[in-house]
């Protein structure tokens, strides 16, 4: 698995994970936003297109981003989930958590500032 | 009742995936669907995340045992420790944090709660059995014909 990262336009970042988002490889995603956010970068766009399985663990990494996020006014949104990936987001209720988009293109206009 | 397939691996979070391809053998040798797999993948996912966090404490502890076995239109999973007592039905399903405010939110999602809360959904039954001697046994059970 690999997670990437790359900043976009507006201090907002586009993070990205490639493979299984599981307890072996959910350390390395946690590290990328948790630093980003001790930076003091409040907006993220989490393109999980290439993700192919997601437990528990990672959804608790992205939630516990996803307050950060919001606690300091900023947001953090995620695009590209395959169905099994929203099935797994729907069976917790994060399907309503998240603000989810179809693809990363839509998810950065809508992270954004105005 | 089938044949009982039984496979035993080290308590590591690299094992896991491991004993879920085993298990999901298993389910698609049951006639399960791609759905169903993937809750049989996912909720053994979960419970061996459990079994090494709160059982054991840590990785490379103990050795989990985990088999499957076909009975009727049941699809049979059981995951078996030597750890501390773990019982699912002491954790009460976890508080969305979308309903709580604050850090209780967060507090509500790190206790094992969420994993046990997909055990629930993805599989028609959860079983815990303990045995002083015997240890932990955690038996998950899909129906064969209803996903």
């Amino acid at each position: 698995m690999t997670v990437w990262h790359e900043a976009l336009a507006g201090d907002a970042w586009l993070v990205g994970v490639d493979g299984r988002l599981d307890q072996t490889q959910n350390r390395d995603l946690e590290n990328v936003l948790a630093n980003l956010l001790d930076e003091g970068y409040i907006r993220f766009v989490v393109d999980l297109t290439e993700t192919t399985y997601i437990n528990s663990g990672g959804l608790r990494t992205l939630v516990t981003a996803w307050r950060k996020a919001q606690h300091h006014g900023g947001d953090l949104v995620l695009a590209g989930l395959s169905p099994k990936l929203q099935d797994v987001f729907s069976i917790v209720g994060f399907d309503q958590l998240f603000a989810i988009y179809a693809t990363p293109e839509e998810a950065k206009k809508a992270i954004l500032p105005e | 009742m089938s044949q009982e397939h039984v496979r035993t691996i080290p308590g590591r979070y690299e094992e896991i995936q491991n004993i879920c391809a085993f298990m999901v053998q298993g389910a698609k040798e049951a006639g399960l669907d791609e759905s169903a797999l993937f809750h049989v993948e996912l909720a053994c996912d979960e419970a061996c995340t459990n079994i090494i966090e709160h059982a054991y404490g840590d990785e490379g502890q103990g050795d989990i045992v985990a088999s499957w076995q076909i009975d009727g239109n049941d699809f049979i999973m059981m995951l078996h420790d030597d750890g501390r007592v773990f019982n699912p039905d002491d954790v009460p399903d976890p508080t969305m944090p979308n309903q709580l405010t604050g850090e209780a939110a967060l507090d509500s999602l790190q206790v094992g709660g969420l994993g046990i809360h997909f055990m629930r959904k993805l599989m028609d039954e959860v079983r815990y059995q303990f045995d002083p001697d015997q240890g932990n046994t955690l038996i998950l059970v899909k129906k064969i014909g209803q996903e």
